[in-house]
């Protein structure tokens, strides 16, 4: 059979006023009928320019230099705008990232897709909106009659996603370009689209190309996978071959950088150092040489090209990794550098720091713009109980919206609870006040997810560490520039950076920042909300390894909050699983892995992409379906009876009591638990205690 | 929708009360007294107090408002003395001038300058947006008498083409029956107005033209005049509605170099001499009149913006 498409050493430039960035230099594939080629890399490395070469939208000064790319036969690159315009969404069809922001906010969604039917078929207005209505059908909207005629603000984020597919796949084309289609979704509502997307391809008989940082996402859906660096293919090969065997250092080394693979917690993961190289003037030789642990002379000098020893399996390097040439072990005992293989023993763990209990949030829904009457509640928080001892990481997991992030505010004092008490050594935090309080807060500080946004982008990297200090009043000018620069030392930061702007760091370099505030008043508990969920693989894999030796050295005790059940996995000694403002199970990290107790952590688990082609195929669980209900009319008894596979009238009725489960301090509130529980029922409202 | 209005209305009323007492307790601190402000310093004290008596001058302060008020509420403005006649017949003698001049105005300067900075954002940085741009600044930058004068010099005196002055008739339709004469006043006023809705709808046409939604249009095969008049235009009007609501009172402020250079006594003018001659009645009754239109005209923003934006609903 011929290839659907064709792309044959394609060049994309954008000009900018710094000089032409070499985005896409020299990439060529070929992608099968009814085949999903998965393109993985790290950001900035040109996968979605490649992409957007395809459908020829490249943003303002980005252009195709050279190559060719055909579909069917056809050369796209030559075509002129309108009969390019009668590719896009008729042959091609396209969804984006963001559903919120890719959709038009002032049109029905109806409109949005009609749109699309009525610029390549021969339709009346009414015809168009008859098909619109199908295709919504087809990606499974409920409700579609009345939902067609709303705007994209009233759907859920899943919802907006699958708006985003029905547009796209309206005029049923042969080729759709997935562009990060579920990176700003939950892991429960990525894998029902990641499912929609396989089943329309099958159904439809279409080809797929899958763009995504996550190598999780591409081993359960691609049939084959380019691994791109800095503008080119570094690696491409079949998913299976590429996950089990690679050649090429840089994929070796995006495999070691996953949370997920360290499964022993004291292991430390392997970064990558430095940086992807610029590409407006792109090095000579191999272009990962900089950051690659085996390079050579040769490697910086000349640049290896694309080979081949086994038939598909195509790698750039002249000395490859893997089985065929040298024994795997051996080869990373004798490059590897020591620190990527220490064992970080965890500090000891010490007695109760914090200690909360019947945590109860609820936000006032207002109605009205001068009286604002009050019209409920929202119930961001409801009756949470856990403890953290010293030294020790609690992470925090769940879908958002499920009031992980509310614990970490109240935790740190941005907002008051509603009832309950949270208790630092004992102290009731609410209870304090004044200078105490202001004393006490020394002792609990934030560590932000997007650290771009939370540095004021005015102040000097010096002044924004400075600034507890002098808040705090703590010791004299001299001794509190000489404490930033011992600061910049420890998260890893050369001195010189006390005088550069937030704007001036990469990524990594921001959040080693953020981290470096959140440690100049000396805390003793960090509230980590998300920090590294905003960074490439390599980079999140620096920053938590950074974490980890920091609080070994320091005795820091981390609440630790995200959606990235790997992550969590890999930091964490304990680990609480939050569902709609209840804390559903809680345990040991391990425990609650390997043997969940609540439904919801399992269909959590299970939903959750693992980068191993094996383990995705044999999933057979459908993770959690449908959506996260509204926290201001929550199911009654157990609210993720509307999800749960389990559900019984019990489970509307009576609010499941939490038992112990097997393992130390595993408890778990569900009235049909995975497995038996072991100790005593004890009653909801004495919670979950230690 | 209705409940949102009423409650909108009511607050209206709340602010339009408040803004009264501060303007009445503000006015009455004019050196001497609203009584020499109107007899002039040369009166004699028995002159000053005979008057005062006279026309309930010598009443406490919370009297002499309610009485105000009461006749506001019912339509009457009161009695100018300075100028020996009813407010209202001032009023109404200048509004419709003002309101001929700046709607029309604003509305040749939006016909203008919205095509044009859709355009200039189009085609940004092109030889074309540099030199709308070179206007626009021309257009705000410059004094409005100044590009009046210039208008009159060319246009009435060398080529003798258009009237230097306005029409004098002081009713809409006396006005517009003489719209030769309006050329020169509109013109002027639109080259100010050009200039900044052009701004405006620039920046904005801008602000869209790289939301992720037009990429998405442009994925579904849309032409880019499709994706300029289909989805960027509505998402850019948003912001020039609320602009447009919020310079209303602007609008009816006056223009008053306009209304001077012209001979055309609108508001402008009239506020002016008001403030010149202190005369109280007159300038209580035109800030009365200001704060109903400005709030107005935020209302009348809020809900283009709400008809405009499906996000924004009003409950």
């Amino acid at each position: 059979m011929a290839p659907l498409l064709e792309v044959n050493d394609l060049r994309t430039q954008i000009k900018l006023r710094e000089g032409v960035v070499h985005a896409v230099d020299g990439v060529s594939f070929q992608l099968e009928p009814g085949e999903t080629l998965g393109i993985v890399g790290e950001s900035g490395c040109g996968k979605t320019m490649t992409a957007l070469s395809i459908m020829n939208l490249l943003p303002t000064g980005g252009h195709i230099a050279g190559g060719s790319i055909k579909l069917n036969g056809q050369e796209l690159t030559t075509l002129s705008d309108e009969q390019m315009r009668n590719i896009r969404g008729n042959e091609i069809g396209m969804i984006f990232q963001d559903p919120l922001t890719s959709l038009n906010p002032t049109m029905t969604v109806g409109k949005q897709i009609a749109e699309a039917v009525a610029l390549h078929r021969e339709v009346s207005r009414e015809q168009a909106m008859d098909r619109a209505a199908e295709v919504l059908d087809l990606v499974g909207m409920p409700r579609v009659r009345e939902r067609i005629k709303e705007y994209p603000h009233q759907f859920s984020g899943g919802m907006r996603q699958r708006v985003m597919i029905a547009m796209a796949l309206a005029c049923e084309p042969k080729l759709l370009i997935a562009d990060e289609p579920t990176t700003a979704l939950d892991v429960t509502i990525q894998k029902q689209i990641l499912e929609l997307i396989d089943d329309l391809r099958i159904r439809l008989g279409m080809s797929v190309i899958l763009v995504t940082h996550d190598l999780g996402v591409i081993a359960g859906r691609a049939d084959r996978v380019a691994v791109m660096y800095a503008g080119r293919i570094s690696e491409s090969t079949d998913t299976e071959t590429l996950f089990n065997r690679p050649r090429h250092p840089y994929t070796e080394a995006l495999f070691q950088a996953l949370p997920d693979k360290a499964a022993d917690a004291g292991e430390r993961l392997y970064s990558i150092p430095g940086l992807p190289p610029d590409l407006v003037n792109p090095p000579a030789g191999c272009r990962f040489a900089a950051r690659c642990r085996y390079a050579v002379d040769r490697c910086r000098e000349e640049e290896p090209q694309l080979v081949s020893e086994v038939t598909g399996h195509e790698f750039r390097c002249f000395y490859p990794v893997g089985p065929s040439e040298r024994s795997d072990t051996g080869r990373l005992a004798t490059y590897n550098e020591a620190p990527a293989e220490a064992a970080l023993a965890g500090p000891g763990i010490g007695d109760v720091l914090l200690d909360v209990s019947h945590l109860v949030k609820d936000y006032a829904v207002t109605k009205g713009a001068v009286l604002q009457r009050r019209v409920g509640w929202l119930s961001a928080v409801a009756d949470v109980n856990f403890t953290i001892r010293s030294g020790e990481t609690f992470g925090l997991v769940g879908e958002s919206g499920c009031g992980k992030s509310t614990i970490g505010k109240l935790v740190v004092g941005l907002e008051k609870p509603t009832s309950g008490s949270i208790s630092f050594e004992g102290k009731d935090l609410a209870k304090s006040s004044g200078r105490e309080y202001r004393r006490e807060r020394r002792n609990i500080q934030l560590m932000f997810q997007d650290s771009y946004a939370s540095l004021d982008p005015r102040m000097r990297a010096g002044t924004l560490l400075r600034e507890p200090l002098v808040i705090q009043r703590l010791g004299s000018k001299q001794e509190q520039l000489k404490k930033v620069g011992e600061m910049l030392d420890k998260v890893g930061l050369p001195r010189t950076a006390a005088d550069r702007y937030p704007h001036e760091f990469s990524g990594g370099q921001r959040q080693r920042l953020g981290f470096a505030r959140a440690l100049m008043l000396q805390p003793e508990l960090i509230v980590a909300d998300e920090p590294v969920s905003a960074l490439d693989v390599s980079i999140q894999a620096q920053v938590l390894n950074m974490m980890k030796e920091l609080q070994h050295d320091l005795g820091l005790t981390y609440l630790f909050i995200s959606h990235d059940l790997g992550v969590v996995r890999y930091l964490s000694d304990k680990i609480g699983v939050m569902y709609l403002g209840k804390l559903v199970e809680v345990g040991p990290a391990e425990e609650v892995y390997l043997r969940p107790a609540h439904p919801y952590t399992k269909g959590l688990l299970d939903s959750a992409p693992v980068a191993d082609p094996g383990a995705e195929k044999a999933k057979v669980s459908e993770g959690v379906t449908g959506e996260l209900p509204s926290a201001i009319h929550p199911p009654s008894g157990c609210r993720f009876r509307t999800r749960c596979p389990f559900a019984q009238a019990i489970c509307a009725d009576v609010e499941p009591p939490v038992q112990r489960f097997a393992g130390e301090g595993h408890l778990a509130a569900c009235h049909f638990p995975l497995q038996t529980a072991v100790g005593d029922a004890v009653t909801a409202s004495a919670g979950l205690p230690e | 929708m209705t409940g949102y209005l009423i409650r909108r209305l009511l607050q209206t009323i709340v602010v339009t009360l408040i803004v009264t007492i501060i303007t009445f307790l503000l006015l009455h601190l004019v050196p001497g007294g609203e009584v020499r402000a109107i007899l002039g310093i040369r009166a004699t004290p028995l002159e000053v107090r005979t008057y005062s008596k006279e026309w309930g001058f010598d009443q406490p302060l919370y009297v002499q408002y309610g009485k105000w008020l009461w006749q506001l509420m019912h339509g009457n403005f009161g009695f100018d003395l300075k100028q020996n006649a009813p407010v209202s017949t001032l009023i109404w003698a200048a509004l419709p001038r003002t309101i001929v001049l700046a709607f029309i105005g604003t509305g040749v300067g939006l016909l203008i300058g919205i095509p044009l900075g859709i355009l200039q954002a189009v085609r940004r940085y092109s030889v074309l947006d540099h030199v709308v741009t070179g206007i626009g600044f021309l257009g705000y930058g410059s004094p409005t008498f100044f590009v009046g004068l210039l208008l009159v010099q060319w246009f009435a005196v060398n080529l003798h083409i258009f009237p230097a002055f306005a029409p004098s008739a002081t009713s809409i339709g006396g006005i517009l029956a003489d719209p030769v004469a309006l050329v020169l006043p509109v013109a002027t006023y639109a080259f100010v107005a050009f200039a900044l809705w052009s701004r405006y709808m620039r920046s904005s046409v801008m602000d869209n033209i790289v939301q992720d939604y037009v990429r998405t249009a442009r994925s579904k095969g849309a032409s880019e005049r499709r994706v300029l008049w289909g989805h960027i235009f509505r998402n850019s009007l948003i912001s020039i509605v609320t602009l447009l609501g919020l310079q209303l009172p602007v609008i009816i402020g006056g223009a008053i170099f306009i209304e001077v250079v012209f001979n055309y006594p609108g508001m402008g003018f009239l506020f002016y001499q008001a403030a010149l001659n202190t005369d109280v009645q007159l300038m209580l009754a035109i800030t009365v009149l200001t704060t109903l239109i400005t709030i107005l005209g935020n209302l009348l923003a809020d809900i283009g913006y709400a008809m405009l934006d499906p996000r924004v609903r009003y409950t």
